[in-house]
């Protein structure tokens, strides 16, 4: 490696607590059986005494002014409490630039105005009453208007971007592009993509005095609350949060959204609790979406596949608002997947006249992945290298923009390794094509700046009067399997049965930071701070029996739920807690800091076959097998399921979902699950997961890394470059639908895709 | 979504007597609702009075086969139809289509008078946001928009395709439609059933707002025709067809002897095709370049839009699959 040299020495590292010993085997979920039956309450299933309903009255416009806004009627209607406005609501800065009601809104979809009432048909009723006089201003739907010389401005300003762009770069591109025998040069551009979440976004909001009380569809209650309060002056103490299960959220619900706060308002104005919860059209419209963009890439090469520079120009459609959260890190997939001495990367967030974006499932890197995942494809076949050989020459085990070595540098080798023999990739047999079905292989890597973990994090652990243990945390489970897999360390820890933990979770009122559900962070941010306060609460229990038991600590043991010594002496733990009482069996456990001297990332790498029916446009995906690094691994069903899951939201993005908008009017024609196709599970192929499960453990002192996130990232390139292998057409904009598809088949030499521009020829 | 009275007759002439009011208010039957509910609560369909077919004790409901004849009440189920022995033997082209249409669940809801009734599924007619021609606006939104899943044979000025599955395999097999109403009792070809909207009559079929459809009643197919039908999708299950077929074709002495396909997909209504098929006749089944010939003859006419122009490629390949299907093996 030629960049080995200017690595740090290794210092201040911090050396990891005791590895930490797994029992063999899975636990299903803990929640699992509540989830099946239907007894899990989402937020979207919470009702309360005197509960009101309410609704949201969204701009029909994609870019207009409010002139003015008539409620008598709506107030007037029998069984309205409370009515919502510009012209009677603090003007509580959101977004980047605007307010909770605007004067100005900027898609069709917009908040404008909210109503809580009796029931929602009252509500809905109530909205229709307000009168809106608006003064439609043009707009602009997509990167190329708003990128235009004659582009309206969203936000004022020069140009619609949303800062100058971000230009990254380290070595010299035009040297190393001069050096290249080789280059591939395309455009990409990926879709908006809905998160489209099961549960919609909602909550209900109820009011005790002074405080308020949210039972919120979140991925984040503690940021939750910080961002409520301080949206309406309040101390954080005095708003809580509670999230007891979640219905999806994928990126999408990790800031607060206006309902939040509407919601709040609503409540407060009609001194009764009020449910608002978002219906489909709003869901898909209005509370983020996977940012569109545009991508010019370049790659030279050597002739024996060293890369010698990547340039990548990056345009985001970001929406109509900067709404917060992760950003979506395109340009830095060019700059930590491969080996590479020049690299330059510019991005470019563009605002238009659509709803905001917010990440979604390793933001930026799916859409960077397919665009650098389909060049590196081109790549290995004008060089006829296999793409493995292709990605193994260019082999990185340092982060090259910070320069510092990996963890573990050899995972992403040993994913190549082990996708490529679960998938049998070297003894592909090719079936001979028959009629119209065509059948392909394809590979994608990937790498993930996320799932190391951070603090801060921090957790309890207590010995109940049950003579279970209390593990405390302020997180939440978004549906990963959080409750479990902490529980399952902590009762490792501890050396006791899963089912001798209760979890307490999804509650700020436990006042414990933990993270936002994102960046695959949750495990590897709170997994070692419950081992090291479950070991602590051990020694204290340890303590506490041999000072009950007059026996010295190192001769006792932990079983069935006694402390016992050899002799047959012994104390059960309910005895025991109820000895101590509360509060003195318990102990703290914090996640301490990373250590600086390495970077931490995950890595994977999947192959696809497919079989595309040159006639007919449909692809069908064969098998997908998938390896990545995630870490050790706690819980391989839980892994599993987000290999599973992960893959085949990708296999939507890569062929099927995409937002459909109507050019003149700025509104969303498929703001819905019948016309947004997201994959079923006739869609669905066998997956397979090839898992490596190496334990990283100058990563953290579990040896676990999040898993949420990667299995999404290399799906829709490994697809497209499966199909080029099929049918010798390579597609460079997804989704790959089937029309595109046909059109491609039946329009060479250039591709026509049916929701684009008109091609050139 | 508007509140709405409800009513559940028991009897035939009692649902009619109901529907009667239709002139002055609207009255809407009711069976699975699968797709009246979404129109009501879109605020597409804003009846004064919702009446519920399922309880009425005269309206026939099962599926009776006389010979090879068959006659389906218009409460039979899509599930029904799909699963019956002698529907599979007789009609397979009709017992594929009602397999192939949106999912289990539906299925067991949907009926067939209802799947005759559907209203388009274009984006435009369905959304709130769009007063589009077929509403009553002045102008097809899709023409010059989003027009991707749209007609590509012109009828008028609605660019909606029918989205039954089911429609194309009746017109197939010249299905008659026993419809019901203050005058009596009538029966139509379901080729007269259904019809282009037209300024007048902003539907896709002739059905009077008074009439109820009563029964389907299916000829006996010709001897030793075979038929099929073939669904092409943008996604594997639950999802409209982008282009079907449904194609039935008899052979004499390794000859086309006859032979007739109906589009779906494609048109504001089911779409038989007359052009270039007459030519297969006394082909053999096998002679692709015949078959291809009379596929591209029988798109001619297609006006595809500016995102839908796959569609002709595609109903061309579908055609060719179906007539292969059907070619008796050598």
């Amino acid at each position: 490696m030629l960049e080995s040299t200017v690595l740090p020495a290794e210092s201040r590292s911090e050396p990891p607590t005791e590895a930490i010993a797994f029992p063999p085997g899975d636990c299903a979920r803990l929640e699992g059986v509540e989830k099946v039956t239907g007894r899990a309450r989402y937020s979207a299933d919470v009702r309360l005494p005197e509960m009101l309903w309410a609704s949201v009255l969204r701009s029909p416009l994609p870019h207009a002014r409010i002139r003015s806004i008539r409620t008598n009627a709506a107030r007037a209607l029998p069984g309205v409490h409370a009515v919502l406005t510009c012209e009677n609501t603090p003007a509580i800065p959101w977004y980047d630039h605007g307010k909770l009601f605007d004067r100005t809104v900027r898609f069709v979809g917009d908040e404008v105005a909210a109503v809580a009432a009796d029931s929602p048909a009252i509500a809905v009723q109530a909205l229709a009453l307000i009168e809106v006089d608006y003064e439609p201003l043009s707009f602009a739907l997509d990167l190329a208007a708003a990128l235009a010389a004659d582009a309206p401005r969203i936000h004022g300003g020069e140009r619609n971007l949303v800062e100058e762009p971000r230009v990254d770069q380290r070595g010299h591109v035009r040297r190393g592009m001069r050096e290249a025998e080789l280059i591939i040069d395309r455009v990409y551009t990926t879709q908006i993509a809905h998160h489209a979440c099961l549960e919609p976004h909602g909550c209900v909001a109820a009011w005790n005095g002074s405080v308020l009380t949210l039972y919120a569809s979140t991925q984040g209650i503690g940021a939750l609350r910080e961002e409520v309060a301080e949206k309406l002056g309040m101390e954080s103490r005095d708003v809580r949060i509670i999230t007891e299960h979640m219905g999806g959220g994928f990126g999408s619900k990790q800031v607060a959204w206006k309902h939040d706060v509407i919601a709040a308002l609503l409540a407060k104005e009609a001194r009764r609790p009020v449910y608002l919860v978002l219906d489909r059209e709003a869901e898909s419209v209005a509370v983020g979406n996977r940012n569109a963009t545009r991508q010019h890439v370049r790659i030279g090469a050597k002739r024996d596949g060293t890369l010698t520079a990547i340039t990548a120009e990056i345009d985001i459609q970001i929406g109509a608002y900067r709404a917060g959260g992760e950003d979506s890190i395109v340009d830095w997939v060019y700059h930590s997947t491969y080996a590479c001495r020049n690299v330059r990367t510019e991005q470019s967030v563009v605002y238009t006249n659509t709803g905001p974006a917010i990440a979604f499932r390793a933001p930026g890197y799916v859409e960077g992945a397919f665009a650098l995942e389909s060049a590196m494809d081109e790549l290995a076949r004008a060089l006829s290298l296999d793409p493995i050989e292709l990605r193994l020459k260019n082999y990185t085990e340092i982060d090259q923009r910070k320069r510092k070595p990996y963890t573990l540098p050899e995972a992403l080798r040993a994913c190549y390794a082990s996708v490529s023999r679960a998938f049998g990739w070297k003894s592909y047999p090719r079936p001979t094509a028959t009629g119209a079905k065509r059948r392909g292989i394809g590979f994608a890597a990937h790498d993930w700046v996320g799932g190391s973990g951070h603090p801060p994090g921090k957790v309890r652990v207590a010995l109940g009067e049950d003579g279970r243990f209390r593990l405390e945390t302020g997180a939440q489970d978004i549906g990963t399997g959080t409750r479990t897999a902490l529980a399952q360390i902590c009762a490792s820890t501890l050396g006791i049965g899963v089912d001798q933990i209760e979890v307490q979770i999804g509650d700020t009122d436990v006042e414990l930071p933990a993270p936002v559900s994102a960046g695959s962070a949750t495990l590897a941010t709170l997994g070692p701070a419950v081992q090291s306060a479950a070991a602590q609460a051990k020694a204290l229990v340890f303590d506490a029996a041999a000072a009950a038991l007059q026996l010295p600590v190192e001769t006792l043991a932990l079983e069935s739920g006694r402390i016992v010594a050899p002799v047959g002496a012994g104390i059960g733990l309910a005895e025991l807690a109820k000895k101590h009482g509360r509060r003195s069996l318990r102990a703290a456990g914090k996640r301490t800091s990373n250590r600086r001297s390495h970077a931490i990332r995950t890595c994977g790498a999947q192959c696809v076959e497919v079989e595309v029916d040159v006639e007919t446009g449909e692809v069908r995906i064969l098998r997908v097998v998938a390896a990545h690094d995630c870490g050790r691994i706690i819980n391989r069903r839980l892994v599993d399921s987000q290999v599973i899951g992960g893959i085949t939201q990708g296999l939507g993005f890569a062929l099927l979902e995409g937002r459909v908008v109507d050019a003149r009017s700025g509104v969303v024609l498929n703001a819905n699950l019948e016309d947004y196709k997201i994959p079923t599970i006739a869609d669905t192929p066998e997956i397979v997961h090839a898992a490596i499960d190496l334990p990283d453990t100058a990563a953290n002192s579990t040896g676990a890394k999040g898993i949420g996130e990667p299995p999404i990232i290399p799906v829709a390139p490994a697809i497209a470059n499966a199909i080029f292998d099929a049918v010798g057409i390579r597609l460079y904009n997804t989704p790959i639908s089937t029309c595109s598809l046909l059109d491609a088949l039946s329009g060479p030499p250039y591709f026509r895709v049916c929701d684009r521009e008109e091609p050139t020829p | 979504m508007k509140a709405f009275e409800y009513a559940a007759p028991e009897s035939l002439a009692d649902a009619l007597r109901t529907l009667r009011a239709a002139r002055t208010q609207s009255v809407r039957p009711l069976a699975g609702g699968t797709d009246l509910l979404p129109l009501i609560k879109a605020d597409i369909e804003a009846p004064h009075t919702l009446m519920n077919l399922k309880r009425l004790r005269d309206l026939p409901r099962g599926i009776e086969l006389d010979g090879e004849e068959a006659s389906r009440g218009a409460l039979a189920s899509l599930a029904d139809i799909a699963r019956h022995p002698q529907i599979a033997r007789s009609f397979p082209a009709l017992a594929q289509a009602a397999l192939s249409a949106a999912t289990p669940q539906l299925r067991n809801m949907a009926t067939l008078g209802g799947t005759l009734l559907q209203r388009p599924r274009c984006w435009y007619f369905r959304s709130p946001h769009f007063r589009c021609w077929l509403k009553g606006g002045s102008a097809c939104d899709a023409r010059e928009g989003q027009n991707q899943f749209h007609a590509v044979f012109d009828t008028g000025v609605c660019r909606a395709v029918h989205p039954s599955d089911l429609a194309c395999a009746l017109v197939l097999f010249d299905a008659r439609i026993r419809v019901r109403g203050p005058r009596g009792e009538r029966t139509l070809a379901v080729s007269e059933f259904f019809a282009p909207p037209e300024d007048a009559r902003r539907t896709e079929t002739v059905l009077a707002e008074d009439e109820l459809v009563v029964a389907v009643h299916l000829p006996a197919p010709p001897h030793r025709a075979a038929s099929v039908y073939v669904k092409a999708m943008d996604r594997a299950a639950w999802a409209f067809a982008t282009v079907s077929v449904a194609a039935s074709m008899r052979c004499e002495d390794d000859r086309i002897a006859a032979v007739s396909v109906v589009l779906g997909g494609v048109a504001t209504v089911p779409w038989p095709l007359t052009a270039g098929l007459q030519q297969l006749v006394g082909a053999s089944p096998s002679d692709d370049a015949a078959i291809t010939a009379a596929a591209r003859t029988a798109l001619s006419a297609a006006e595809p839009l500016r995102m839908n122009a796959y569609k002709v490629p595609l109903a061309q390949s579908l055609i060719r699959r179906a007539l292969s299907f059907l070619a008796p093996a050598p």
